[in-house]
């Protein structure tokens, strides 16, 4: 540690580059952590997003095809199902004439709080919710997206039923990631009905949860027999598996982004090695001094190693703490993106925290072994005889 | 008096490995930025080449696409009589009253993907007009047959010519391949609208109509008419603004590449900086010389950023180099490449660096070699000749 | 009984080296052998290309020999492997060179602590040896300045301040007065000699100066790579102080 002092006033020698240098590795390691966000985002919904008992119950041709509204009376009385669920896609439009920017549902409003409860809405919100026939209940995502309060009112135009609907919001759903919005079924039914319609016969999705995990399976195979052979045979699966299949064909695309961000993190190396070994060649008869005066190769290679990992590992750190703040911005703005669905969201999280420095570190070592190790292995003598 | 070429030429060459480490940071950015761009273009070109600017898409009012529209028969009787439609050869009118259903298609590895499938009559080929069957024949009503798309082709369980593709409620042959010159079409199976409506149990037979327009002027009067009628709530829009909407959400895209070419570009002009200035330094008695022989400021200052330039110009060469190689590869190993989660539709591209995505590198690299090389170009250019010469 | 004469502090036996620059092998030193007694300031002298310098660096230890032995303070260096030797030399040798002696990073100060880091000096003992030094060179005001304040003398004698540090048992000078002027010149061999006559100090040095054949105790020629004796030894001795006379004497 007593070298630490000669390490930085090294680094001090020329302001300029070590400026220059810090930069462009600082800005390189914001973009791979923007990169980094996109497999991390769809991992954090499988994964995280989906609770271990939950089911997604829809048509095995697609969830675009329906299924009987009255189903989930049969689906309820399954054994092992604490609790079901019917939602059908409202398609609702905010402002942004006929385009949906995110995913709202009509649901029964008696039954969604036990279905998800890691949802942790309060139980007063839930209370309105069943109070209110124009009730919703809006994920954080969105109610910062367009600085929505419980108490507001909202009109969404459904871009697949022929009806407007205003609501009231009356609870939120505290997770910053969610986008959800969710709207009493019944009120679609009443609005569908006064147009001279039949009203909503049908659901979309029945979200079941299981008393017990073990159960899982045994359930879904049980409400598969119960629609064999009619006219909306149902394919079960776990939500994980749900939203894994949903995103999955998104998979192409994150692995050019992985791809290209390696092609970046590739950048910041070769940046790192280039300074790294301009300066070694210019301290080339220095460094022969300092072997001359009895500083042996271990020293000088750990010296050397030390300026370019120091300025690597700081230079990225600033860069994770730059690209967590971004982010932060960013949310204000972005979200569920059509194109990408929730990965628009550019959430940095503690796994792309972790991978972005361990990638300044690495930069860092990567860079500098070659010049320190070929600077510390060359004999005295080489240098001294070209200079002298 | 300047500087000649062969100049900048030696120098790079004389310090040829710190010239190639440098022109690779500049390379490995432009490959970045290829990459991303091809795939973006490729995306954005399906909505683009997929309207025709004589045709009208008819929806119910409020939808934002086809898959959530519902037409009824009694609104296609009403329209298919309206002034101003095109009519073929045999005088019969060029509507094609189509439904679009979005279910689930195995994908070869297992996966499962929402694909577009669209009812439709012989008539589509019509009012379509760029697309083309290119293999086999066109599907034939009631016969449970599907045409594919060519992007389809090949990525989905079955979906090869003579095979049978199972969809919906049952299995459906594919007797045909449809090419539409890169349009979204071609990531789409076309089948018999009746048997999709069963098939789909769709209480509306179509979601909605295209049609041809006999002139211009009728495109603008048929909107309107349609727009008004008070006995049906549609809306009727240009196929061309039709899918113009479609590609402004693929145009948000765009958003990853600007970051790259922004921070990526930053970054990679910082490193052509710092050798830069090294060079400059290194340079210092060479460079007092050349003053002192009567060259202007301005031929110094033009002759490094010449070398800044013609670095970015060799970074640019090797990195689009890469970029043709390194997106056939992927090409070559990912096939083809799905997009759409959210939209409940996928549309399905190939990933390809055209001369326009290099066009766009290449502007970035000069960029780049420009604005990194003006602070040294800057500094060499007021090195005062007696300094130059004592420093040395 | 004669006096018994102190071991020399200096053996080099036998000495050749041999290297391969391009396509050629160069001898740059055949079958040298030589002592140098404890104390004694000595100058290895000779035109360019002669391997005075090559004989410098083995005797500090920077290279070794292609044959024969090099005794330095009884030990012998080829026994000793390259990490080995650095430590060695950490302890028992002062390096004096023509340029770039000094970190310019460093503080005149801090630059003469540098070899105190290599031992097991504390915090705070080590600037204060550093001072000592720079106040038997003369330079005990400028502690705090860095390199490219420093006049080329002040430099050298900061060098030659960090060459003393570490208490070595020898001290190696290459060229120390090659790009001084005259008055400068003069001062940095005074200081050597001094060196030699105030604390014992054995200095070994090469130059082409012909000024320093005024202050060393014994001079060596070499040419082509072979010690000069007898009669070719006086006559390079000749031909250099012949030298001298071009360059003006101080005062005149």
């Amino acid at each position: 540690m007593k070298y630490l002092s000669l390490v930085i006033a090294n680094l001090r020698r020329n302001r300029l580059r070590s400026v220059l240098t810090a930069g462009a590795i600082m800005l390189a390691v914001v973009l791979v952590c923007l990169l980094l966000t996109l497999p991390a985002g769809l991992d954090a919904i499988v994964e995280n997003a989906s609770s271990n008992t939950r089911i997604s119950v829809h048509n095995k041709a697609g969830i675009v095809y329906s299924m009987p509204a009255s189903f989930v009376r049969k689906v309820r009385q399954v054994d092992g199902v604490a609790a079901a669920v019917a939602t059908t896609w409202f398609g609702g439009a905010y402002e942004e004439a006929g385009r949906v920017t995110f995913p709202n549902f009509a649901v029964e409003v008696e039954h969604i709080g036990a279905v998800y409860p890691d949802y942790a809405i309060k139980p007063e919100q839930l209370a309105d919710f069943r109070r209110y026939r124009d009730g919703a209940i809006v994920g954080r995502q969105i109610m910062r997206k367009y600085r929505w309060k419980i108490g507001d009112r909202v009109t969404l135009r459904s871009t697949v039923w022929p009806v407007d609907l205003d609501f009231r919001i009356v609870g939120e759903i505290a997770d910053e990631d969610s986008p959800y919005f969710w709207m009493n079924n019944e009120y679609l039914d009443q609005a569908l009905k006064a147009q001279g319609g039949a009203g909503l016969g049908i659901t979309g999705m029945i979200w079941v949860r299981a008393g017990d995990p073990s159960r899982v399976n045994s359930i879904m195979r049980t409400i598969d027999e119960l629609s064999r052979n009619s006219e909306a045979e149902t394919a079960c699966e776990t939500e994980k598996s749900f939203f894994s299949n949903m995103f999955g064909s998104l998979q192409g695309f994150i692995t050019i982004m992985i791809i290209v961000t390696a092609l970046v993190a590739l950048c910041i190396v070769f940046i790192a090695a280039n300074t790294a070994s301009m300066a070694v060649r210019e301290r080339a008869c220095e460094i022969a001094v300092l072997k001359a005066i009895g500083f042996d190769r271990r020293v000088i290679f750990a010296t050397l190693l030390t300026e370019t990992a120091a300025l690597s590992i700081a230079a990225g750190s600033a860069g994770v703490l730059l690209a967590v703040a971004i982010t932060r911005a960013l949310r204000m703005f972005s979200g569920w993106s059509e194109a990408l669905g929730p990965l628009g969201a550019f959430a940095v999280s503690a796994p792309v925290v972790f991978q972005g420095l361990a990638l300044s570190v690495l930069v860092g070592l990567l860079a500098g072994i070659v010049p320190a190790y070929a600077a510390a292995r060359r004999p005295v003598v080489e240098t001294l005889h070209e200079v002298f | 008096m300047a500087l000649p070429l062969s100049y900048t030429w030696r120098n790079l060459q004389a310090r040829a490995g710190r010239s190639i480490m440098t022109a690779s940071v500049i390379a490995l950015v432009v490959v970045a930025c290829s990459l991303l761009l091809g795939l973006i273009s490729a995306l954005q070109r399906t909505f683009v080449l997929s309207g025709n600017p004589m045709n009208l898409v008819v929806m119910r009012k409020g939808s934002d696409n086809d898959g959530a529209s519902q037409l009824s028969v009694q609104a296609y009787q009403a329209i298919r009589f309206f002034d101003g439609i095109a009519r073929d050869a045999a005088d019969r009118p060029l509507i094609s009253p189509e439904l679009v259903v979005q279910p689930f298609f195995r994908t070869r590895d297992g996966g499962r993907e929402n694909v577009l499938v669209r009812g439709v009559e012989p008539v589509a080929l019509a009012v379509h007009d760029q697309v083309r069957i290119t293999q086999g024949r066109m599907l034939r009503p009631s016969a449970h047959e599907a045409v594919v798309g060519r992007a389809v082709l090949g990525r989905y369980a079955g979906a090869e010519l003579g095979n049978e593709i199972a969809f919906g409620q049952g299995k459906w042959k594919v007797v045909g391949i449809l090419e539409a010159g890169g349009a979204s079409f071609e990531s789409e199976v076309w089948v018999d609208v009746r048997e999709l409506a069963n098939d789909a149990k769709r209480p509306f037979p179509y979601s909605g109509v295209r049609l041809r327009v006999a002139t211009p002027t009728d495109l603008t009067r048929l909107k309107r008419r349609i727009d008004d009628d008070p006995r049906y709530a549609l809306e009727a829009q240009p196929e061309t603004e039709y899918y113009a909407k479609q590609a402004k959400s693929a145009g948000s895209l765009y958003v990853l590449v600007a970051a790259i070419a922004v921070l990526a570009g930053i970054g990679a002009g910082f490193g052509a900086s710092n050798t830069m200035y090294a060079a400059v330094q290194a340079r210092t008695a060479e460079i007092g010389t050349l003053r002192a022989l009567g060259f202007s400021r301005r031929a110094i200052l033009s002759a490094f950023e010449a070398e800044a330039v013609a670095l970015s110009t060799v970074g640019f060469i090797i990195g689009a180099g890469a970029a043709v190689g390194l997106s056939r590869l992927l090409d070559w190993l990912m096939g083809s490449i799905a997009f759409g989660a959210a939209t409940f539709t996928t549309n399905v591209v190939r990933l390809n660096v055209s001369l326009s995505d290099l066009l766009g590198a290449l502007l970035l690299a000069l960029l780049i070699g420009i604005c990194g090389g003006l602070g040294p170009a800057w500094r060499a250019a007021r090195l005062r000749p007696i300094e130059a010469l004592r420093k040395a | 009984m004669q006096a018994q004469l102190p071991e020399p502090v200096i053996v080099i036996r036998n000495v050749s080296r041999r290297y391969v620059r391009g396509v050629d092998e160069v001898h740059a030193l055949d079958d040298v052998s030589l002592s140098i007694p404890t104390g004694h300031f000595v100058g290895f002298m000779g035109p360019s290309g002669s391997g005075k310098s090559t004989l410098l660096n083995l005797v500090s230890g920077i290279d070794r020999p292609s044959a024969g032995e090099v005794i330095v303070a009884g030990q012998k260096l080829n026994d000793l492997s390259e990490d080995e030797l650095a430590q060695w030399r950490a302890g028992h040798v002062g390096l004096i060179f023509q340029f770039f002696n000094l970190m310019p990073v460093l503080s005149a100060r801090d630059n003469v602590a540098l070899p105190l880091l290599l031992t097991h000096l504390s915090k705070t003992e080590r600037p204060r040896r550093a001072e000592i030094a720079l106040g038997i060179v003369g330079l005990e005001h400028r502690l705090d300045h860095f390199p490219r304040t420093l006049s080329g003398g002040e430099q050298q004698r900061v060098a030659i301040a960090r060459a003393i540090v570490t208490d070595p048992d020898i001290i190696v000078a290459d060229e120390p007065t090659g790009d001084l002027d005259a008055r400068n010149a003069e001062a940095i061999l005074s200081l050597l000699r001094q060196l030699k006559h105030d604390f014992g100090k054995t200095v070994v040095m090469v130059t082409h100066d012909a000024r320093a054949l005024r202050y060393v105790d014994d001079a060596y020629h070499l040419d082509k790579g072979v010690l000069l004796e007898g009669e070719e030894a006086r006559l390079a001795a000749e031909a250099l102080r012949a030298t001298a006379g071009h360059v003006p004497a101080p005062g005149r």
